[in-house]
C-alpha cells in the first residue's frame, strides 16, 4: 500500500461527515487496507463504525454505471438524474442505430433523386426525428416501467422534461451533424430547427388529450400535409417551400412558444394515466 | 379504529363501460384480499387507489392525504408501494439497478442512503445474492420478487399488489405468500388475486368485486360461512347446483341449494366466493 487515508479524513469518516469524492476514495481504500481499518476502529464508536461498514457494503454492491450513464455523471449530471436518463428507451443503442439509419437513408434519397441542389427532402424529414424520439421517451406501452413511474412521487411532467431534453439533445445533435454535411446550403440547411421544436412541443402538448402515440402521429401527419400543400402552392421550382421561408420560420417559432405555454399549463395531466391507456 | 384508506362512492367509466360503480371501502393494517372474476374492476380499483387514474366521482384518502389535489397526490405517492399486474422492467438493468431506479423515482436522491435501502429490500425478498444479475436472466418468480422489492422501497404504509402470484409455480407462490405476510406486518396491504388460497392463508379481510361493485366485504370466515349448508356431495352432478365438479374421490362436489337429505360438506372460502358471485352477472366457475 503506497498511501493511507489522512487521519483527519478518517475521523470525518468515522463521524459520517466525510463528503464525496473523499468519501468514495476512503471507501475504496478501506476495503484493501488493514492498517487504515485499524486506525478507523480507534476513532469511531461501535455504532458509527457499523454504520460505516454498512455504507461501505452498499457502495461495493452498487452497480458500475454504464458508459452512457458514466458519461453523464462526468459531464456533471447528478447520479440520480443520470440513472433516470439511462432508463430512457429511446437512448438505447438499437434506437440510436435506427435513427442514424433513417438519417443516412434521407441523405441517400435526397442525393440519388438528383436533389443535391436543394436540401428540401432533408428539411422535411429532419423535424420528424426529434418528434418521434420524444414521443418514444415516455408513455404507457413505450416505457416498460411507466405504470410504476406514474404512481411515484416524481412528477410525471418533470420526468418527461428530463427525458425530452435528453432526447432533444441527441436528436438535434444528430440533425446538426447532418446539417454540417451540407455546407453548400449555408444557413438554409438549418431551417429544420424551428419546425422541429414546433412539432415536438405540439406533439407533447397534445399527448394528454390524444394519447402518447396518436398525438405525435397526428402532428407528423399534419406536417407532411403542410409540406404537400406548400409544394402544390410553389410557384417556382427553385424557391424554398413555405415552412422554410422567413415567414414559415416565424410561424414555427410562434407555434413552438404557444405549445410550450400550453404544455406548462396542462403539466398536471402527465401525472396520471392518459384516459385511453388506463 | 384508524383507517389507512377511506373511500366513498368511487365511480369510473371508460366510454360506455362501467369500470367502478359506487365503491366505498375502508382499509386497516394487515392484508386485505380483493377477489373477483376477470373484468370485475379489481385492477381499476387498485389503479384508482394507487393514484394512477382519478375517479369520475367519489373521493378517498390514503393515510390522511387526499389525492384530489396535486400536493395531496404526491403525499399519497410518498407513502405508496405499487406492484402492477404486469410489472415492466428495463431488461438490461441488474436487479440492483432496477430497484435503484425505482428508489430514485421515489425521491431517494442521496446515493449512500439509497443504495442501503436498495440492499435492504433486495435482502428482504431474498434476492441479495443475485442483485448483480441482469433482469433478463432472472426467472419469472425472481422478477416478480424484484418488482416487490421495488414496491417496498421507502417502507410504504400502503402496499398495493395486483395479482402478484399469477404464473408462479407452487413453490414460488408459497414463498411469495411468506413475503406478503411479512409485508403486511405493520402496514396496510391490498392484494388482488384470483387465488382463493392466497386469501384464505394471508388475509384478515376480503372484498369480492363483480361488475365494478363490491359484493362482499368481511372476513374470510364470513365469506366461507356464506356456503354453510350449501355444499353437498353426490354420485352424479346435481342439475340443481349452481356449480359442481368431480373430485379426486370420484364423487361430485355441488354448490348451491342442496336437495333434502343431501350429504352436506364442510364449505371452503372458494365455495363462499362462488355463491357470492352467483346472481351478480359474473360467470360462476364450475
Amino acid at each position: 500500500m503506497t498511501w493511507h487515508v489522512d487521519e483527519e479524513d478518517l475521523r470525518g469518516y468515522a463521524r459520517g461527515e466525510l463528503a464525496p469524492p473523499a468519501l468514495w476514495s476512503a471507501d475504496a481504500h478501506l476495503v484493501a487496507c488493514e492498517r487504515c481499518r485499524g486506525v478507523l476502529a480507534e476513532f469511531g464508536d461501535a455504532g458509527a463504525l457499523q454504520a460505516g461498514w454498512e455504507r461501505l457494503d452498499a457502495e461495493l454492491d452498487a452497480p458500475r454505471p454504464g458508459r452512457f450513464e458514466g458519461l453523464l455523471v462526468r459531464l456533471g449530471v447528478a447520479d440520480h438524474t443520470a440513472r433516470l436518463l439511462a432508463a430512457t428507451p429511446v437512448l438505447r443503442r438499437s434506437w440510436l442505430g435506427a435513427v442514424v439509419a433513417v438519417l443516412v437513408t434521407t441523405f441517400l434519397v435526397a442525393f440519388s433523386a438528383g436533389a443535391a441542389d436543394s436540401p428540401t427532402l432533408f428539411l422535411a424529414f429532419a423535424p420528424l426525428l426529434p418528434l418521434a424520439g420524444v414521443a418514444l421517451a415516455y408513455g404507457p406501452g413505450l416505457d416498460p416501467t411507466y405504470e410504476m413511474a406514474v404512481v411515484s412521487p416524481t412528477h410525471g411532467f418533470r420526468l418527461l422534461m428530463i427525458r425530452t431534453v435528453a432526447v432533444l439533445v441527441v436528436g438535434l445533435g444528430l440533425n446538426g451533424l447532418a446539417t454540417l454535411a451540407l455546407p453548400d446550403y449555408g444557413l438554409r440547411a438549418l431551417a429544420w430547427l424551428l419546425p422541429a421544436l414546433a412539432l415536438t412541443v405540439s406533439g407533447l402538448a397534445l399527448a394528454p388529450r390524444l394519447g402518447p402515440v396518436a398525438a405525435p402521429s397526428v402532428v407528423g401527419a399534419v406536417w407532411v400535409a403542410v409540406l404537400f400543400a406548400a409544394n402544390a402552392a410553389q410557384t417556382s421550382a427553385g424557391d424554398p417551400l413555405a415552412p422554410f421561408t422567413a415567414a414559415g420560420q416565424g410561424v414555427s417559432a410562434v407555434l413552438a412558444g404557444a405549445g410550450a405555454g400550453l404544455l406548462f399549463l396542462f403539466r398536471d395531466r402527465f401525472d396520471v394515466f392518459p384516459r385511453g391507456a388506463a | 379504529m384508524t383507517f389507512t384508506v377511506s373511500a366513498s362512492g368511487l365511480s369510473l367509466h371508460y366510454g360506455g363501460t362501467r369500470a367502478l360503480d359506487d365503491v366505498s371501502l375502508r382499509l386497516t393494517a394487515g392484508v386485505t384480499g380483493l377477489l373477483g372474476p376477470n373484468g370485475a374492476g379489481k385492477t381499476t380499483l387498485l389503479r384508482v387507489l394507487a393514484t394512477a387514474v382519478p375517479p369520475d366521482r367519489g373521493a378517498f384518502t390514503v393515510l390522511g392525504h387526499d389525492p384530489g389535489s396535486a400536493r395531496g397526490r404526491q403525499e399519497v405517492r410518498r407513502r405508496l408501494g405499487y406492484l402492477p399486474q404486469t410489472p415492466g422492467f428495463h431488461p438490461d438493468f441488474t436487479a440492483f439497478e432496477f430497484v435503484d431506479y425505482v428508489a430514485i423515482l421515489k425521491e431517494l436522491t442521496d446515493r449512500g442512503a439509497r443504495h442501503r435501502e436498495v440492499r435492504r429490500v433486495l435482502e428482504e425478498v431474498g434476492l441479495g445474492d443475485v442483485r448483480g444479475r441482469r433482469i433478463r436472466k432472472l426467472s419469472g418468480g425472481m422478477r416478480q420478487r424484484v418488482a416487490l422489492a421495488a414496491a417496498l422501497v421507502g417502507d410504504p404504509g400502503f402496499l398495493v399488489l395486483d395479482e402478484p402470484t399469477v404464473g408462479l409455480d407452487p413453490e414460488q407462490r408459497m414463498r411469495f405468500r411468506e413475503l406478503i405476510a411479512r409485508a403486511g406486518e405493520g402496514r396496510t396491504v391490498l392484494l388482488s388475486t384470483h387465488q382463493t388460497e392466497d386469501v384464505a392463508m394471508l388475509c384478515h379481510r376480503v372484498l369480492v368485486m363483480a361488475s365494478g361493485a363490491v359484493r362482499f366485504d368481511g372476513t374470510p370466515a364470513e365469506l366461507t360461512a356464506r356456503a354453510e349448508g350449501r355444499v353437498w356431495s353426490s354420485t352424479e352432478r346435481d342439475p340443481g347446483a349452481k356449480a359442481g365438479w368431480r373430485t379426486g374421490t370420484g364423487s361430485f362436489r355441488n354448490v348451491g341449494e342442496p336437495p333434502a337429505g343431501a350429504e352436506l360438506l364442510e364449505p371452503t372460502l372458494e365455495d363462499g366466493y362462488l355463491l357470492t358471485l352467483d346472481g351478480t352477472g359474473a360467470e360462476v366457475a364450475a
